[in-house]
C-alpha cells in the first residue's frame, strides 16, 4: 500500500509542475522526447545534451525516469514516452501525457486514454544512463536561474566526495556571472580536489580553501589534518588551513554576536525610550509600559488581519442582565488585499501601534497617574494594577495563546557580509531605532512642545506658575511615551512571539535600561541599551545559556549601580531628593 | 487618644488570635463532621495558607509602611525559607519516591546516583531551620549593604530588588541548579516523623503557624514603639532630616531589610508543608506585588493592616478564582488601583477617612453660609489651576 501512496503523491508533484510548465519550449520537449526513445550510444549523448536547456521540465522527467515513472507507449510501431497523470479513476487508472507535447493521449476516436502503471512498460535506465541523468540533473541545477538555488546546487556537489563532479563544476564556472555562485564553485572545487590522489593538487586545494576561508570545509579539512596516512607535507599544509577557517569562523561569530546584540539593543532601546520619557523625565514608574508594548503588537496584528480575511473577536461576561448574557465583540471586514498591498501592511501598522498605545496611555494618564504625580510608589503599584487588568483583556479577546503576526516579505530573508549573517528585520530594526532617537531628540530639543515638556518635568510647579498648563503637558508627554512602546511593540512583533504576557518579558530589561543610562538622560538610555544588548549576547555565548547570560548581566548591573548610582548619564544637581 | 486604641488593638487581636490557635482547630478536631461548628480539614490547610500569607505582609509592611522602601524582593525570601524547608522535607521522602531511590526523584531523573554535598546536611531539620534564616539573612544583607551604601532609595530601590528577584527566579528555573527546576519539590511525605497528610500534622502546622504569627505581630507591636521603630518611621518620612541628625540611616534600613527577609523566610518555611509545594513561580515579582497589594488594601502602617488584607483579598481570590476565573485578575487589578488612588489607608484607615470626607462637607457648608453671594474663593482658584 505504502509504496503505492508514494507513488502517487510523487506523481501529485509531478504532474502539478507539469500543468505549470505546459508551455514550455516544445523544442526542448521534442529533444526530450528523442533522447528518452534513443537507443545504444546515441542516448547518453542525446540525455547530456539536455543539461543545456535549463528548464525544470527536463528536471522533473529526468527524475522521474531515475524512477521507472516514465512510460512508453507504443501506438502503432511508434514509442510515445508518456507520463501519467496524478488522478486516477475508480480502476487505478489516469490520464497519460505525451511528453513530446505535453498533451494528454488519444485513441482513434478522440476520447483520452487511460492506464494504470501496470498496462506500460517504463522505459529502463542501466547504472551508467543514470550516472548521465544524475551529471545532467547537476548540470541542471547549476543553471538554475535563481542564484540561490544554483548556490545550494553547488554546495551539494562540493560534499558529495565525487571526483567525477569536478568538471562539471568547471563547465558551470566558465559560464558563471555572479559573484558569490563562482565562489561557491571555487570553493566547492577545492573541497573535492581534497581526494584527489596527487599531494599537489591537495595542497593546492587546501590553499585555495584558506584563501576563501570557507567555514563549510573545516570538517573535511580536519579530517586530512588528523589523517595519519596522508603525506606528510599535506597535512602540515591542511593544518595551516584549519587554523586560518577557525580564525575565521571566529571573527564571524563575533561579529554576527555584535550584530545581534546591536539589534537587540535597538529593541531594548525603543522599548525603553518610552519609558525614559515617562519614567525619566515624569518620574512615572509605569509598570504597565509592557502592556503597552503590547497593545502596539497586537495593533500590528490586527492591522495585519484587517488587509488579510478581516478580523473579529467577541467575549462573554459571566453575567446576565434581564436574562440576556452580558458581552462585547468585534468584527471588522477583511480586504484581502494580496501582493505589494499586502505586503505593505506593516507601514500602515506602524502608526496606527503608536497611535493605539498612545490613546491608551492618554487615557490611563487621565483616569490614573494624575492623581499620583507626587507619590511614585504608589504610581509604581496603581500602574500595576493597570498591568494585570490589561493583560487579561488580551487574553479575553486575542486569547490566551501566542498569536501569528507574519513579517512582509521585505523584512524576511537576510544577505550575508563576508559570511556574516544579516537579518533584513533585525537591520531594519536598528535603522528605525537610530531614527526614533534622533525623532525623539528633536522633539525634545526643538519643538516648542519639548520645550514646555522639559520645563514641566524640572520643576512642575514652577512651570505652572509661568503660565504653562502642566496637565496638559503631562498627559501629551505620558501619551508620548506610551506611544513609543507601542511602536516597540510593532517591531517586536516582527521578532518575537505576541502573547498576552509579551511586555512582561521586557519590562525588569528596560526599566534596568533606564536606570543604567541614568534617569532623565536620553543619551544615557541611548549607550545603556546598546551596552546591556551586547553585553547580554556576548554572554550568552560565552556562558553558552541565555538565562546564565542574563543573571550575570543583572548581577553586574547591580554592581555597576555600586560604581556610579545615578546611572551614566546622572544629572547634576544640588538638591537632594 | 492613640495609646487607648493602641492597648484595644491588641486586646482585640489577642482574642482573635486565642480563637484562631486553639478554636479553629479543635472545632476542626473534636466535632463531627455535620457538626454547624465542624471546621473541615480543607478550610484548616487554607487557613492555615493565609496565616503564612499575613506573616509575609507584615514584612511587607514593615518596610514599605513603616521605613518607605517598597521591596519587590519579599517573595524571593518567602520562597527561600520555602525551599530550604522543601529540602529538608524531600530529604524525608527517603526511598519512597517513585524511582525508590535514596536521593530525590528528580535528581534521579538529571541522572545523579548520589546525593550532591549541599543536599547532606539538610537530613537535619536544625540545620534547614538554620539554614532558613542564614540565607535570606545573608543574602538581604549582601544586597542591602550594596542597595544601601550606594543611597539607592525610592522607585530605585524597587526597581533593584524587582531585578534580583527576577535573576533569582530565572536561576531557580534552571535544572542545573540541581532544586527541581521549573517542577520545584512537591509530593512530600514527612515532618519530623509526622506524615505531611494527616489532618492531624496540617492542624499542629496551623498551630504553630498562628503562634509564629501572632508572636512576629507582637514583636513587630514592640519594635515599632521603641526609640528604633521612631527612627524607623522618620526615615520614611524624610530620611534626608534624620541622616542630618546624625544617625545612619543605611544602618537603620539594613537592619529592617535583613529583619523583614527573615520573617518573610519564616512565612515560607511554614507555607511549603501546608501547601505541599515549592517551585519558582513563587518567586517572581509578580508574587511580591501581590503581598504588597494585601498591606495597601489592609492599610499600611497599621500591623493589623497586613493581617486583614492578606486574608480578605485571599478569601476574595479563592472564591473569585472559582466563581469568575476569568475576571479575578480584572477585578484585583481594580481593586487595586482604586485603592492605591482613592484609599491610601486601606480598610484601617477608611474610618477616618471618612470622617475627613465627612468634616470637610460639613466645613464647606458652614462657608457657604456664611457668604452665600461670593462662592469659595479657594475653589477658583483650583479650578483654574486644572484648566
Amino acid at each position: 500500500m505504502r509504496p503505492l501512496k508514494f507513488f502517487l503523491t510523487l506523481v501529485v508533484m509531478l504532474c502539478s509542475l507539469l500543468a505549470v510548465y505546459a508551455e514550455e519550449d516544445a523544442a526542448v520537449r521534442e529533444k526530450l522526447a528523442r533522447a528518452i526513445v534513443a537507443e545504444g550510444p546515441e542516448q547518453p549523448k542525446l540525455v547530456g545534451e539536455l543539461g543545456d536547456s535549463g528548464s525544470k521540465l527536463v528536471r522533473d522527467v529526468l527524475v522521474a525516469w531515475t524512477r521507472d515513472n516514465v512510460f512508453l507507449y507504443d501506438a502503432a510501431g511508434t514509442k510515445i514516452p508518456v507520463l501519467l497523470e496524478d488522478q486516477t479513476d475508480a480502476d487505478g487508472k489516469a490520464r497519460a501525457i505525451n511528453i513530446a507535447d505535453g498533451k494528454f493521449l488519444l485513441d482513434d476516436k478522440q476520447a483520452e486514454l487511460r492506464f494504470a502503471p501496470n498496462d506500460l512498460t517504463s522505459v529502463d535506465t542501466d547504472a551508467t544512463l543514470r550516472g548521465i541523468i544524475q551529471v545532467t540533473l547537476d548540470t541542471l541545477a547549476l543553471a538554475d536561474a535563481n542564484p540561490d538555488a544554483r548556490q545550494n546546487a553547488v554546495l551539494k556537489l562540493g560534499n558529495s566526495k565525487k571526483l567525477k563532479n569536478i568538471p562539471v563544476l568547471q563547465a558551470r564556472l566558465g559560464k558563471e556571472t555572479d559573484p558569490a555562485v563562482t565562489r561557491a564553485i571555487n570553493e566547492a572545487i577545492a573541497m573535492l580536489q581534497l581526494d584527489d590522489a596527487d599531494p599537489k593538487v591537495q595542497i593546492s586545494a587546501l590553499q585555495q580553501l584558506a584563501r576563501l576561508k570557507s567555514i563549510g570545509s573545516l570538517d573535511m579539512v580536519k579530517a586530512i589534518a588528523e589523517n595519519k596516512t596522508a603525506p606528510p607535507q599535506v597535512v602540515a599544509e591542511a593544518k595551516k588551513t584549519v587554523s586560518t577557517i577557525s580564525a575565521h569562523i571566529g571573527a564571524v561569530n563575533f561579529f554576527g554576536t555584535i550584530f545581534r546584540g546591536m539589534s537587540l539593543g535597538s529593541i531594548l532601546l525603543v522599548v525603553a525610550l518610552g519609558l525614559a520619557i515617562t519614567f525619566g523625565l515624569m518620574g512615572i514608574i509605569n509598570m504597565a509600559h509592557g502592556e503597552m508594548i503590547a497593545i502596539g503588537a497586537y495593533t500590528t496584528y490586527v492591522v495585519q488581519n484587517i488587509f488579510g480575511s478581516g478580523f473579529a473577536f467577541s467575549v462573554n461576561l459571566p453575567f446576565h442582565f434581564f436574562g440576556h448574557p452580558v458581552g462585547f465583540g468585534l468584527s471588522v471586514p477583511g480586504m484581502n488585499a494580496t501582493g505589494w498591498f499586502y505586503e505593505s501592511y506593516f507601514l500602515f501598522a506602524l502608526p496606527l501601534s503608536f497611535i493605539m498605545a498612545a490613546l491608551a496611555g492618554l487615557v490611563l494618564e487621565r483616569l490614573v497617574i494624575r492623581f499620583l504625580y507626587r507619590r511614585p510608589l504608589e504610581s509604581l503599584l496603581a500602574t500595576w494594577g493597570v498591568s494585570l487588568v490589561m493583560q487579561q483583556l488580551f487574553r479575553m479577546v486575542f486569547g490566551a495563546n501566542n498569536v501569528q503576526v507574519s513579517s512582509p516579505r521585505w523584512l524576511q530573508g537576510h544577505f550575508t557580509l563576508n559570511d556574516v549573517l544579516l537579518g533584513y528585520n533585525r537591520v531594519f530594526v536598528i535603522g528605525f531605532a537610530v531614527l526614533i532617537v534622533i525623532g525623539t531628540w528633536m522633539l525634545l530639543t526643538k519643538t516648542p512642545l519639548g520645550l514646555l515638556i522639559r520645563a514641566v518635568m524640572q520643576n512642575r510647579d514652577m512651570a505652572s506658575c509661568m503660565g504653562v498648563r502642566t496637565a496638559r503637558v503631562n498627559m501629551m508627554t505620558f501619551a508620548f511615551g506610551s506611544g513609543l512602546a507601542g511602536l516597540a511593540g510593532a517591531f517586536i512583533s516582527q521578532i518575537g512571539n505576541v502573547g498576552p504576557s509579551l511586555g512582561q518579558s521586557y519590562i525588569v530589561d528596560s526599566f534596568m535600561t533606564v536606570v543604567v543610562g541614568g534617569v532623565g538622560s536620553i543619551v544615557g538610555t541611548v549607550y545603556a541599551s546598546v551596552g546591556i544588548g551586547t553585553s547580554d549576547q556576548v554572554l550568552q555565548q560565552v556562558t553558552g545559556s541565555p538565562v546564565t547570560g542574563k543573571i550575570v548581566v543583572l548581577v553586574c548591573i547591580i554592581l555597576f549601580l555600586q560604581w556610579k548610582p545615578g546611572g551614566l548619564f546622572s544629572i547634576r544637581s544640588r538638591s537632594l531628593d | 487618644m492613640l495609646p487607648k486604641t493602641k492597648s484595644r488593638e491588641i486586646w482585640v487581636v489577642l482574642a482573635v488570635a486565642l480563637f484562631v490557635i486553639f478554636g479553629l482547630p479543635a472545632m476542626n478536631a473534636f466535632t463531627s463532621e455535620g457538626s454547624w461548628l465542624h471546621v473541615s480539614n480543607f478550610t484548616i490547610t487554607v487557613y492555615g495558607k493565609y496565616l503564612c500569607y499575613a506573616m509575609l505582609a507584615i514584612s511587607v509592611d514593615l518596610l514599605w509602611g513603616y521605613t518607605g522602601l517598597l521591596s519587590l524582593g519579599q517573595a524571593l525570601f518567602f520562597a527561600l525559607g520555602g525551599y530550604m524547608m522543601g529540602m529538608y522535607l524531600m530529604r524525608m521522602i527517603g526511598d519512597l519516591g517513585q524511582y525508590h531511590q535514596p536521593i530525590p526523584d528528580f535528581l534521579v531523573f538529571l541522572g545523579w546516583s548520589t546525593l550532591p554535598a549541599f543536599w547532606k546536611p539538610f537530613a537535619s531539620f536544625p540545620f534547614a531551620m538554620l539554614m532558613a534564616v542564614l540565607l535570606p539573612g545573608t543574602l538581604a544583607g549582601m544586597f542591602g549593604y550594596l542597595a544601601f551604601r550606594s543611597r539607592i532609595r525610592g522607585v530605585y530601590f524597587s526597581i533593584l530588588t524587582q531585578a534580583l528577584t527576577y535573576a533569582a527566579c530565572l536561576l531557580f528555573f534552571r535544572n542545573s541548579l540541581l532544586l527541581g527546576g521549573n517542577n520545584g519539590f512537591t509530593d512530600f511525605k514527612f515532618i519530623l516523623g509526622h506524615d505531611t497528610r494527616e489532618p492531624a500534622t496540617q492542624r499542629d502546622l496551623f498551630i504553630v503557624s498562628g503562634i509564629a504569627l501572632l508572636a512576629v505581630y507582637l514583636f513587630c507591636k514592640w519594635l515599632t514603639t521603641t526609640k528604633f521603630g521612631k527612627v524607623q518611621r522618620a526615615i520614611r518620612d524624610s530620611e534626608n532630616r534624620v541622616m542630618f541628625s546624625g544617625d545612619s540611616t543605611a544602618n537603620f534600613k539594613l537592619f529592617i531589610f535583613i529583619l523583614a527577609a527573615i520573617i518573610a523566610s519564616l512565612a515560607g518555611v511554614l507555607y511549603v508543608p501546608q501547601v505541599g509545594i515549592i517551585n519558582p513561580s513563587e518567586m517572581s515579582t509578580d508574587k511580591s506585588l501581590e503581598a504588597v497589594v494585601w498591606v495597601a488594601v489592609g492599610g499600611r502602617g497599621t500591623l493589623v493592616g497586613p493581617i486583614i488584607g492578606a486574608f480578605t483579598v485571599n478569601a476574595m481570590k479563592s472564591w473569585a478564582t472559582r466563581a469568575y476565573p476569568d475576571l479575578w485578575l480584572i477585578f484585583l487589578g481594580t481593586m487595586f488601583i482604586l485603592v492605591t488612588v482613592f484609599m491610601p489607608g486601606g480598610i484601617i484607615g477608611l474610618p477616618a477617612q471618612l470622617r475627613g470626607v465627612w468634616q470637610k462637607r460639613i466645613v464647606r457648608k458652614r462657608k457657604l453660609e456664611a457668604e452665600p453671594q461670593d462662592g469659595d474663593p479657594g475653589e477658583t482658584i483650583e479650578t483654574a489651576k486644572i484648566k
